[in-house]
């Protein structure tokens, strides 16, 4: 009975945002000129004024000490990212009640992080900062670079999703079918995303694990040496080569 | 609470979380974790909260020793990693889980008093969470309340004061440990019952075996024994003796006549035994007790000295050491006027002028009546009180001697303070500090100045540090005896609370009752009415059969009648 309630409720019509507690946009730069690479990843307040972000690329490019080139292209990166985020703004995304299960992973300097775990889209409270940290804090990471890159990567898919649910939301107010079959279509078409809430959450079942899939849900982490980074280095450029 | 398992092992658990049950969720967990009892989604429900939070209790039980993380648990736990974090912080913040793991991080304050019970809701310190609001009970981080020195055994509150006059009824007049004398915290009885009674005795009349009032008559001669006004006049001499034998005592009567060097005798020595009245009769030899009370209340002034005495008991049955600020320091002066050879009077006025008394009537007195301040109950204000009312030197005597009454309760204290340096050090100590407040500049300066310089002597040579410790000990005992005070009126308010709520019940009760009872009463009328309508009917009915007789008898047509009989008929069937 929740389920349908939950799905054709008005409130799966929000306006478009991250579902967090802040509403915070994942920015990724990487930036190469002159075979010197500049990679970074943060997340920036989209109701900073505009003229923050040059401001930001050139105290970037100071404080690294990167040739001046830098400035003009990180500053262009941003804002693309930011426009792109500001495009969706207006619109509106089905969000409705859905848990998405969030994979991790990324190698941070020395660090590899690979996770799983599910995250209710729903959630307006929810901090993938203050996630990040406590997953730090209890697996004795002392990088302090990797909390913040375990945020982005979560922020990112959550963007993610977020954008999908938009062009789905468009796309169901297109369709000729009525509202009824937009709401079964919306569902279906993201339901390989979400995680299907009858089954897991119902009366029949446990919301414990069993203990084979504990491992699957099992955050992993590493510390490699030297030379393993630099294979990893490699592969990833040859990669987005 | 402890949970019995298959090896009976006990697991630790705040008391503040008692309310904690396996097979119930309490108001505090609906409380905190709403979303999962207001029906909104359907990923929260009370059955998947229970689920989680026996897991993660479980899990932790495993192994209680080491620190369980959110990490661990969140990865066998199906839903949303956020609301599985809000759930793990709850049990953490209730101590249901990682309790003892903090503990014995934390350090070992309490020498293994690690184990809480929740019996009864009274605890020792729990270490406060750092950063997190927690419900504390019992004294706080660092001081630890034990029934006796080196014990295990916790207690809520300091031992009652009457260890204290104990100790200090030891004797009367006797000097105690560390030269102080403890007067006798006596109350009417032990003062004066023997009094009584040996005016009871004295005052049986030999023939008539009554005790005689007023006057009575002595028999002087051998063996003398008295007799009662009554059997004097009624000539019931007994064995011949004539009235001249017999000696007129009036003992309503005796010795009231006050000299003047009685009176001065009497104020000195009230002024230096305080309440002492046995001291006091002795100073004073040619009047008993009684007499000497009697006179000083019947001086203008007098009572004053009584009365503050009285306002002082207020206090004592909550902690021993206010008590103590006024004895203490009735008792500290006894012993600095007996350690110095000096005129008495000089001395007497001396210490007018170093408390700075502004005693209109030129005696210094040496108690300062308080006003009935104590519409406050909280202690720290009432201590700030009196320590405000009287100079400063009184102050340090005063915490002087609550420290030392103190030291006999507990051992580790007394180790801080080394008992054959505590006057020096502290009065030093008290002192400078008092010279650098200069709140009154020439007293100190004028009065103290040859005193000291023979103090500071021996005292100069001392450890800073030592005396430094001992502050920091006095502090945080008079923090902890405050701690236990409100505590105890804490558990005051409690009691009375739950009294009152008793009360409420009752009444409610009682009005049910009554309201039961009246309509039992109408449903028992509501009866009787019944009946007798039944009977009614029948009558009725009865009535009715008599009338279709005789109507039949009488050889009515049928068919006349016919068609009313016939309905008639069919009613009365």
């Amino acid at each position: 009975m929740k389920s349908h309630s939950a799905w054709g409720t008005s409130k799966n019509l929000v306006k478009f945002r991250i579902p967090t507690s802040d509403n915070l946009v994942p920015i990724r730069l990487d930036i190469e000129i002159d075979g010197q690479r500049f990679r970074d990843a943060f997340t920036w307040n989209p109701s900073d004024p505009d003229s923050e972000v040059v401001v930001f690329a050139k105290r970037t490019v100071k404080d690294l000490k990167l040739p001046p080139a830098f400035v003009t292209q990180i500053a262009q990166s941003i804002q693309t990212q930011l426009t792109e985020f500001r495009s969706y703004e207006g619109q509106d995304m089905y969000i409705g009640e859905r848990v998405v299960p969030i994979k991790l992973d990324l190698r941070v300097n020395h660090t590899i992080i690979k996770d799983h775990f599910l995250w209710e889209l729903n959630n307006f409270e929810s901090d993938p900062e203050e996630f990040a940290r406590i997953f730090c804090k209890d697996m004795g990471i002392e990088d302090p670079e990797v909390g913040p890159a375990i945020a982005i990567a979560i922020r990112e898919q959550l963007y993610e999703i977020a954008v999908q649910s938009v062009t789905s939301a468009k796309e169901s107010r297109l369709s000729k079918k009525g509202r009824r079959a937009g709401e079964i279509f919306s569902a279906s078409k993201t339901g390989g995303n979400a995680v299907d809430l009858v089954k897991l959450f119902g009366n029949k079942s446990s919301v414990i694990r069993k203990r084979k899939e504990w491992d699957v849900y099992e955050p992993f982490v590493d510390l490699l040496s030297n030379e393993e980074v630099e294979a990893l280095k490699a592969r990833e450029e040859r990669n987005i080569r | 609470m402890e949970k019995n398992c298959q090896e009976l092992e006990s697991y630790s658990v705040p008391s503040s979380s008692n309310w904690f049950s396996w097979s119930n969720i309490h108001e505090v967990e609906r409380f905190s974790l709403r979303e999962f009892f207001d029906g909104s989604s359907i990923t929260r429900s009370p059955r998947i909260y229970k689920e989680y939070r026996d897991f993660i209790i479980s899990k932790y039980r495993e192994d209680p020793s080491r620190k369980l993380t959110f990490t661990e648990v969140r990865k066998s736990l199906v839903g949303d990693v956020s609301i599985l974090h809000k759930v793990f912080t709850f049990l953490e913040k209730w101590g249901l889980i990682n309790f003892d793991v903090k503990r014995n991080n934390e350090g070992d304050n309490c020498n293994g008093n690690g184990k809480t019970t929740s019996v009864g809701g009274e605890e020792e310190e729990e270490e406060s969470w750092k950063g997190r609001v927690k419900l504390e009970e019992g004294a706080p981080y660092g001081v630890r309340v034990v029934a006796a020195p080196n014990s295990m055994k916790p207690v809520a509150q300091l031992p009652p004061p009457t260890s204290v006059s104990v100790d200090g009824g030891r004797g009367i007049g006797e000097v105690g440990h560390n030269g102080f004398k403890w007067p006798p915290l006596a109350s009417y009885s032990d003062v004066f019952a023997d009094l009584a009674q040996q005016e009871k005795k004295g005052l049986v009349c030999r023939s008539c075996k009554e005790n005689c009032d007023s006057m009575h008559y002595e028999y002087t001669k051998e063996g003398s024994f008295i007799l009662c006004e009554k059997c004097f006049k009624s000539g019931n001499y007994e064995e011949n003796n004539s009235a001249d034998d017999f000696k007129l005592i009036n003992s309503g009567n005796q010795n009231n006549v006050w000299t003047e060097a009685e009176t001065l005798h009497l104020l000195e020595s009230v002024l230096k035994h305080g309440d002492d009245w046995d001291l006091v009769a002795q100073d004073v030899q040619t009047k008993s007790k009684m007499d000497c009370i009697s006179k000083l209340m019947e001086l203008p002034f007098g009572d004053r000295m009584l009365g503050s005495a009285q306002r002082k008991r207020k206090f004592l049955d909550l902690t021993g050491d206010v008590s103590n600020l006024k004895q203490g320091k009735l008792a500290f002066k006894e012993s600095q006027e007996s350690a110095k050879v000096e005129d008495p009077s000089h001395e007497l006025k001396d210490e007018g002028q170093q408390n700075g008394y502004t005693d209109t009537e030129g005696q210094p007195l040496k108690r300062i009546r308080m006003e009935p301040t104590s519409n406050t109950t909280y202690l720290m204000n009432q201590v700030a009180r009196i320590s405000t009312a009287v100079g400063p030197h009184v102050t340090a005597s005063a915490a002087e001697a609550a420290v030392t009454a103190l030291c006999y309760e507990n051992q580790c204290s007394r180790e801080v303070f080394d008992e054959d340096n505590i006057f020096v050090d502290l009065k030093a100590s008290a002192e400078n500090i008092e010279q650098k407040r200069a709140a009154q500049g020439n007293l100190l300066d004028g009065d103290e100045g040859p005193k000291q310089s023979e103090i500071q002597g021996p005292s100069s040579e001392k450890d800073t540090i030592q005396i430094n410790l001992r502050m920091r000990a006095a502090t945080a005992t008079a923090l902890g005896a405050a701690a236990a005070h409100a505590k105890y009126l804490a558990d005051q308010e409690e009691r009375r609370m739950e009294q009152l709520m008793a009360i409420m019940i009752e009444t409610q009760m009682k009005k049910l009752k009554r309201k039961m009872k009246y309509f039992d009463e109408l449903e028992l009328i509501m009866e009787k009415e019944n009946a007798h309508i039944e009977e009614l009917e029948e009558s009725l009915v009865a009535d009715r059969l008599n009338v279709l007789q005789r109507i039949f008898n009488a050889g009515i047509s049928r068919w006349k009648d016919h068609a009313s009989m016939k309905s008639e008929t069919g009613s009365v069937q």
